[in-house]
Formats: C-alpha cells, structure tokens, sequence
C-alpha cells in the first residue's frame, strides 16, 4: 500500500490539494477584477461591426436607398420577418414601367439573424447594424419601417 | 450519396442480429421515414466500433393503420430511446420494446407530426392548458400467437405512489435546462430513474422539411448551441457533397479552426457547470473568464458570440479579420497558462476527486451500445472520435492525440474535456500560421437543388458525433432532414449509470456527461 | 485599556437610585436586549455587504456597486425588497410551525450573540459555564432547521432538513472536542477569565501544536454547524434548489439568511475569543514596550478586528471548495475528525500536566 492511501496519507494529501486551491483563490484575490462596467462603458464599448443587431437599410445624403423592390429578401426570409409593398411607376423618358418600393417593413420580434436577406439583395441595400440595445416594453414596436 | 439495403421484416430481426454479431455494435443512427406509399419504416446506420466500416440497413412497413416493426432495443441499448422518437414522430410500434412511450410529445398529442399525412391544423392539436400528466405505466407491444397486436398496459409499473418520488426539473438549476428526472427516492440513495425530454422540443426536423436549403442552415446553430459551428459544418458539408460543390483550401482550414475554438468553448463551459453544480462557484468563474475571451474572438469574425451564423454552402459568411490570427495565438498562449488554475482550484481538489471518482461509471461496451460519443465515450476507452474515425476538414492532416481515459468514470470525463483543450489548442497552432490565400466562399446558385438520393455528414461536435441525414427528391427543400443528436445517447446512457447512485451523485453525472437540451429535444 | 465595568456599574447605580430594584433589572434587561438586537441587525449588514465583495475579489468580479458608492446600500435595498415580497401560503404545510420555524433560528443565533465578550464588561450574559452555555443555545437552531424543512410540505426542503439534521448533530461533536481542548489549557470555562487568562498571550500561541490543531478542527466543524460551503449540504442550491428554506419568501427567507450570516459572526466570535485572545491585546513576553502600544488599541477593535480576520478566512475556504457528499460529510467527521480531536484533546492534557505550553 502506499504511502498515498494510508490514513495518515489522505490527510496530507488532503490538506496539499486544499491548501493548493487555496493559494489559487488567493492570489486571485489581489489581482485585477475582469467585470466590465455597462453601461457607464458605453463609449468605450467596442462591438463588432460584424455583429447582427438590427436590419437597417442605408440611405445616401439625399436620402435615397438602393432598393429596387424586387422582393428576394422577402423571399428567402425563414420567418416573414420582411414584407414588401411596391407600386408600378412608368418611367417618363423611357415608357416602361417599374416596380418601386413604397415601403419596407421588417419585424425584429420575428428576425432570427440568419443573414439570407443580406445574402439575397442584389444590390446591397439591406445589412446588419451593431445596435444592441434594441429592448422595447411593446411588442409593436419591434416592427420597423425601414425605408425612408 | 449513401446505399441503404432494404430488408423484409420477417427477416430483419434475423439480418440485425447477425449484423450485430459480426462486429456492427454501435447504432450510430436512426432515422425514422415515410415514404408515402411505399410505408413507413426506419433506416439504421450501423457502425463496426474497431474497423469503422458501416452498414446502412432499412425496413418498412405498408401498414399506415398499425404499423409494427420489431425492437432491437435489446441488441442496441440506445434504440430503446430512438424506438421510441420513432413511435413518437411516425406511429411505428416496435413491438418487443418493453417501454414504448412518447418521448418528446405530450401523451395527449393527437397524431404522429413526421408522418407526410400529419394534419397540421390547430382544432386537433390545439394549445393545451393543463399541465402533463406524468404518466404511471410503460407500455408494451408485442404480437400474439394469433399475429394479433395486443397492448400489454401496466406490464411494468413506472414509479410507483408509495415511492418516495421526487422531480429534479423540469425547472431545476442542475439539469442544464429543462429537463426531467423522475426520481423515487430511499434515503439519499436513487432507485429509480425516468428521464422526460420534449419540454423544449420544436420540430426542427419537421420544420426542415419546408425549408429551402439554405433556410435549413440557421437551425443548426440552435440545436447545440455550444457547437454551433461543428453543427453547421456538418450540415453545409453534407448539402456540398450533395451538390459535388468543393471549398477552398482556406475554407477548410477556418472551418477547421473555428470547429476548435468552439470546442475549447464548450469544454470550458462543461469545466465550469461542473464547478458551479459541485458547488465551486469561484472555478465556475474562472472558466467562464476565458471563455469570454474566446466568445469576444467569435464575435468579431462572425458577428455572434452563441449564433454564430458563420459556415455557408460554399464557405463561410465572411472572410477572418486582419487581427484574427495574433488574437488566437495570444489566446491560446494564455489559455494554456490558465487551464493550471482549472486543476488546482477544482480538479485536483480532494472533495471534488472523492465526488467524482468511481461515479457513474460507463463501461466500454455499454458506451458503445449507448452509442456515447464524444467526450464521454473516450472517458470509457472508446475511441470514438470522428476526426480520428472519418476524417474530414483538416484533420487529416494535422498531428493531434485522440485523448482517451479508461475509468469511464464523471472524474475521467472531465479530465478528458480537460485534455482535449490542449489538443485543440495544438492543433489551432498549427493551423492558424498557414491559412492559405484563396475564396472564402464559393459562388452557388440561388436556388439550391440536391440530386435525388440520401446523403449523409458527420462532425465531431463539442460533445459527440453529429450527423447529418437528408433524403431528397430533387427539390429545393429536403424530403427528409434528421439530425443525430449528441445528447440523446447520453441520456440513455444516463438513464443506466444514474441508478443505485445519491442524489449528489446524481447532479455529478449529470454535469459530467454534459449534455444540451435543445440538442435532444431539437 | 476601557473598562466597560465601571460604565455599566454606574448605569447599574443611577437607575437604582431612580426607581425600585426590580424596575431597574427589567429596565436593564430591556436596555441589554435593545443593545443587543441592535448589534445584531448592524453587523448582519456589515457581513452580507462584506460576504459579497469578499466573494466577489475571489472571483476576480467587483462585486455590487450600483446601489450607492461602492454599493453600500445593497443591503438595505436587499432588505427592502424583500419586505415587499409576497408571503405564499403553502397548501398542506403546518402553519405554526412554518411560521415558528425562522424565529427558532434567529432566536438561538440571538442569545449566543449575547454571550460574545466584545470588550471588556461589555458582554450581556457571563458565567462560570459560558463555554457550555454558547455550545447548547447554538445547537438549538437545529430545531428551527428541521421544523422548516418538516413543516414546508416539499420533499427538497425535508431532504434538506434530514441532511442538516445529521451533519449539525454529528459536527457539534468536533467542535466541543476542540473547545474542550483549550478549556483544558485555560482551567476555566467562564468566558472573561479565558480572555483574561489571554492578556498574558492568546491560546493558540501557548498552546502551540494542539492549539493549532483545535484551531483548523474547529474551523471546520464551525463551518460545518452554519451550514456554509463546503458543508452547505442541507441547501444544496444545485441538488434541492435552496434545501430547507425552499418555501420561504420574503422576511421568512430574510430571517434565515440574517441567522445564516449571524451564525458565521457568531462562530468567528467565538474562535476569536477562545483562540485569539478575544479582545485581549497582542502581548509578546519581555517586549514591554510594544505591550503598552498594543494595549492603548481599544479591546473592541481587538475583538472586532480578529472576528473579521476569521469571518474573511471563512469566506475564504467558503469560496474555494466544492461542496461536499453527505457520506463524505459523515466519514470526514467520525473517521478524521472525532478521532484526531480526542487525541489532540490528550495531547494537549499531557502538554499542561507536564507543563509544557507557555
């Protein structure tokens, strides 16, 4: 038998592997503490630009999108997060008609961040915001009008 | 493109024994299926645990009124849990199974929703009230003289009223989630264990089934959603072969990396629920320390830190950040400087040894016909790993130790975790300096068509085998989609060892088999 | 060094020159008890606030620091809250003896508070058997345990209380075993003739190994009779969820987790006065000088100061290990402890028959 397994063994080894674990949480003790202080950090809140906050639509200086309402973000949303409406328009110089975007609606309630209408848009018209903070008291107030 | 033999029933029982006997001991897979008119039946994936050859087996049965196949749950125990999803999801008796209960659905759900004929509708199934009432009695299906099916209630009794009977879960803050054991209690001692899951249960495969492809992927990342990657490697590699579709080099060797680093994730979560369920809030706390680091890597590559959303057909959402590769290194550096504190805090602790050693011990053989992967099944000396087994990715390419413990016990099934992180540090290290240049993603179609046939994938995922079963019929979306949950085996497995042991114990195997819920509920 | 004899005797005088002798006890008696709860209830909030940042260092967190600076007004926003909890009646469980159970625990904690010497004089109850005294009202809490646990009508909450039930009983052994072992060093077991006896040098100095040894053991079966990890069997929060006070919400739960916290100030209290030298002053023989330094600290800050020590060495230990199995429990205590105790307990009469302690 060895020296680990008599009973005066177990105690010495019992007191080494306590003392040992001990020693861990003291040392821990003095070190520097890991909480992050949100939100009084939100400036200096780094989060990644890859992150999915929120759907958003960029619009330019004069306010215009890139959408050309052709309805595959809808399309290949898992949930009917996105739905669409569109008007026709004939163009004046040229005579055809086109199909153009009245308004963009997209419930964040439903959006499972899956990333295919991104993926889908042809024209980059849709992407992901890093907005987190996006807590509401009312479940309406989750579905959002996209377009300007 | 897999080969499924079909066998008569009368002659199945005959072909799985001989199966089984010749060396095809581990059911690596059960799938449930309806073809339709063709009839119901189930496809079994079997494996030889030392040759690693497989075997693809099918049987059905064109009775749609009372379908009954025989049981083989007395070759393979963990077919005495797959049995019975496949009664739950199709409606097939496995007659001779001693316990065929619903596992996932309520006991009052009308129908069997896998079924192609399932009525959908909310007047049969509507949202019930009341809660469940735990259910008394086992049920058993067997055939009589006269061929006849007879129901053979009450055979045995489950728990009984005069036990003293205790629930842990379905709300308990041991059981990783909602889960319920079922106790009956003498003492401290447990004598009695019945495991309830589907208490988060969403028909992922169900859902599957009318989704495109591509819709299929995001549910990947919500079945373990502490291999989110490995899940969604599995399921993208599957549909590329499917497709013929090749990815790049540098695609491989990210998946590769991020499959790692998701591991290292997960056994340091395990390391920490296990400090947490012993009691050890502090370890808890220093595992959970570095793991946010790691978490704070994912978010910056992928944009999520537990859905990650990363693998794609073709590749991968977005090519790695310029500082990836400094941030792993650093990482991985200081983790193997941490992982000491692990062992001298917690695991070297000497109540946590007396905790664990010698607790729920899984023998080799019962690992196998439990069919538990992954870290448990390498804690009980089997080599069970799938990167080692079926290599895929880069992991025939790089040098790392399959870790494998032989006590088979909750102390090994940690120290296993333990180890494995420094594999998985080493193999990231010899990756992530040789990223090759190339595409990140492959361009496919829009629409994402699968030849006819059946195919099949499997990952090594944080905690076991994950597979990956589609049958298609040409479509967009899948005929059939079936996940092989890591978890589900475990359970069974639990099942067994949890017996004759204390209620502390109890909570000790629980931690150290690890499992997910929404992985076995799915 | 304040003599807090002279302040009482001359309270003691005043009002029994102002009202018959009678009145004068209960108007004491009343003043005592005041005095008392008040410290009570003040060093309650003292130990929650310091169990959290304590913890919280352990664990490399800062702990709570929103409610106030540094969050010093936890506690009482903690207390507020729970006040305005709902009570929940329990379907089948014993009314008066749920209700009963929380005041039993508070009760026992309260009246070996009382026996704590904080200075000199200043200690509401003292007598020839005080050792005896604190060790038999401690014990008493068990009964409010078990009742919680019995009365709840929830199969955790009675796990939990049977648990408790064999751990207290089996570790008070332990614990009288090491208190018995510096009462064999002091000859007394009036608690101010052992702080006394240590003006000249604590006891785990005189006393050397044994002392030391009764010091650890004690300890641990301290922990061990408060129920603190890694004895926390009887609430196992991750096997019965909170254990015997599963059922209790609002004040009821407040009441257990006061006497909770108590019972650990209690138990340092009373290492600090057995041990350490209670509110004795740190005396080194010879060193002339430094003793007169050491003695113009008040005793209270010696009391106090050493209690704190011990309570954090006990949050220590609390915030180290895994919780243990109540088989483990069991064979630490009759197959380590109880045997090791007894013979530390001989050593240590040897060492004073032979004369060998300092």
């Amino acid at each position: 038998m060895s020296f680990k397994n008599t009973y005066i063994g177990t105690i010495v080894y019992a007191v080494k592997s306590l003392a040992t674990g001990m020693k861990v949480t003291l040392c821990e003790f003095f070190t520097r503490k890991v909480t992050e202080h949100y939100p009084e950090n939100r400036k200096t809140l780094k989060i990644s630009d890859r992150h999915r906050g929120v759907l958003v639509m960029p619009h330019d200086d004069e306010g215009n999108n890139k959408c050309i309402a052709c309805g595959l973000c809808q399309m290949t949303c898992p949930n009917g997060t996105i739905s669409i409406t569109t008007k026709s328009v004939t163009d004046e110089e040229t005579g055809k008609s086109k199909k153009v975007l009245v308004e963009y609606n997209y419930d964040l309630g439903a959006c499972m961040f899956c990333q295919l209408c991104v993926n889908a848009c042809p024209k980059g018209a849709i992407e992901f915001s890093n907005e987190f903070e996006n807590a509401v008291f009312d479940r309406k107030k989750l579905v959002l009008k996209l377009n300007k | 493109m897999m080969e499924v033999t079909f066998v008569e029933i009368e002659e199945f029982r005959s072909t799985m024994i001989h199966l089984h006997r010749k060396g095809m001991d581990f059911l690596r897979e059960m799938i449930g299926m309806d073809w339709n008119e063709e009839g119901l039946g189930a496809i079994y994936i079997l494996e030889n645990s030392d040759t690693h050859e497989c075997t693809e087996i099918a049987v059905r049965t064109t009775d749609r009124e009372n379908p009954e196949l025989p049981s083989v749950s007395d070759l393979w125990m963990v077919a005495e849990f797959y049995e019975r999803e496949v009664f739950d999801f199709y409606g097939i008796r496995f007659t001779g199974h001693h316990d065929l209960r619903r596992l996932f659905l309520r006991k009052d759900w009308v129908g069997h929703p896998l079924r192609k004929d399932y009525d959908t509708s909310e007047e049969i199934n509507p949202i019930r009230m009341e809660s469940e009432p735990v259910e008394e009695f086992s049920r058993e299906y067997d055939i009589k003289d006269d061929k006849e099916l007879a129901e053979k209630v009450e055979k045995l009794k489950i728990l009984h009223y005069d036990q003293y009977t205790v629930n842990i879960g379905p709300q308990h803050p041991a059981t990783h989630g909602v889960l319920h054991f079922h106790l009956s209690l003498e003492g401290e001692e447990v004598r009695k264990v019945d495991i309830h899951c589907g208490y988060i249960h969403r028909g992922i495969e169900k859902l599957c089934e009318s989704r495109t492809y591509p819709q299929t992927l995001a549910f990947t990342d919500r079945l373990d959603y502490l291999s989110a990657h490995q899940n969604r490697h599995a399921l993208c590699m599957c549909i590329e072969n499917a497709m013929g579709l090749e990815v790049t080099e540098r695609v491989q060797y990210i998946r590769t990396i991020m499959d790692e680093l998701q591991r290292i994730d997960s056994h340091l979560l395990m390391y920490s629920c296990m400090a947490m369920d012993m009691g050890a809030i502090t370890g808890f706390i220093y595992g959970f320390r570095e793991r946010e680091k790691i978490l704070d890597i994912m978010e910056e590559v992928t944009g999520g830190r537990l859905i990650q959303n990363y693998n794609v057909i073709g590749g991968v959402q977005a090519d790695i950040t310029p500082g990836f590769a400094q941030k792993v290194k650093e990482y991985c550096n200081d983790q193997k400087k941490r992982i000491r504190e692990y062992y001298d805090v917690f695991v070297n602790n000497v109540i946590f040894t007396n905790r664990a050693k010698g607790v729920g011990v899984l023998t080799r053989n019962d690992a196998i016909s439990f069919g538990a992967t992954g870290g448990t099944g390498r804690a009980s000396g089997w080599a069970c790993d799938v990167r080692k087994r079926h290599p895929y990715a880069m992991y025939g390419k790089v040098d790392f130790k399959e870790i494998i413990h032989t006590g088979g016990d909750s102390y090994d099934r940690l120290l296993v975790r333990l180890e494995e992180i420094m594999q998985s540090i080493h193999i990231i290290e010899q990756l992530i300096d040789n990223i090759p240049e190339g595409d990140f993603r492959t361009k496919t179609k829009p629409i994402i068509k699968l030849p006819e046939g059946r195919f099949t994938a499997s990952v090594e995922g944080s905690r076991g085998e994950f597979g990956v079963f589609i049958e298609s019929r040409g479509d967009k979306t899948p005929y059939r989609m079936k996940f092989r949950p890591t978890g589900l085996p475990l359970i069974a497995a639990a099942h067994k060892i949890m017996k004759g042991c204390k209620i502390a114990d109890l909570i000790t195997i629980g931690a150290s088999l690890d499992y997910v819920i929404p992985d076995i509920d799915r | 060094m304040t003599d807090f004899n002279t302040i009482i005797e001359a309270i003691d005088s005043s009002l029994n020159s102002m009202m018959p002798h009678s009145a004068a006890v209960l108007v004491e008696c009343i003043l005592a008890a005041v005095c008392a709860i008040g410290a009570y209830l003040v060093f309650a909030i003292i130990m929650i606030y310091m169990e959290r940042k304590v913890c919280a260092a352990f664990q490399c967190r800062v702990g709570p620091d929103r409610v106030g600076k540094w969050g010093i007004l936890q506690v009482f926003s903690d207390v507020f809250k729970m006040l305005i909890k709902e009570i929940i009646d329990i379907k089948n469980s014993d009314r008066i003896l749920y209700n009963l159970a929380p005041f039993l625990v508070v009760m026992s904690s309260l009246i070996t508070f009382s026996c704590l010497p904080f200075a000199r004089g200043l200690q509401v109850l003292d007598f020839n058997i005080g050792i005896f005294f604190i060790m038999a009202a401690s014990s008493f809490g068990i009964l409010g345990i078990l009742l919680a646990g019995w009365s709840s009508n929830n199969k955790f909450s009675m796990i939990g209380a049977i648990r408790s039930g064999g751990q207290m009983i089996s570790y008070e052994l332990s614990m009288g075993l090491s208190i018995l072992t510096l009462v064999v060093l002091s000859g007394s077991m009036q608690i101010s003739e052992l702080v006394e006896d240590q003006t000249r040098g604590w006891f785990i100095f005189r006393g050397h190994i044994p002392a030391v040894i009764a010091f650890i053991m004690y300890i641990i079966s301290g922990n061990a009779e408060t129920n603190r990890a890694p004895f926390d069997l009887p609430e196992a929060e991750s096997e019965l969820t909170a254990g015997f006070h599963t059922e209790y919400s609002g004040m009821g739960f407040g009441l257990f987790y006061v006497a909770e916290f108590m019972n650990m100030f209690i138990i340092a209290g009373i290492a600090s006065t057995i041990f350490l030298g209670g509110w004795a002053p740190f005396y080194i023989s010879g060193l002339d000088g430094f003793n007169e330094a050491m003695c113009w600290i008040p005793g209270i800050v010696w009391f106090l100061g050493k209690t704190f020590f011990v309570i954090w060495l006990l949050m220590w230990i609390r915030w180290t290990f895994p919780r243990l199995r109540i088989d483990q429990v069991l064979v630490l205590e009759w197959k380590y402890m109880v045997p090791i105790g007894l013979l530390n307990l001989l050593i240590m009469t040897i060492c004073v028959v032979m004369g060998w302690t300092f």
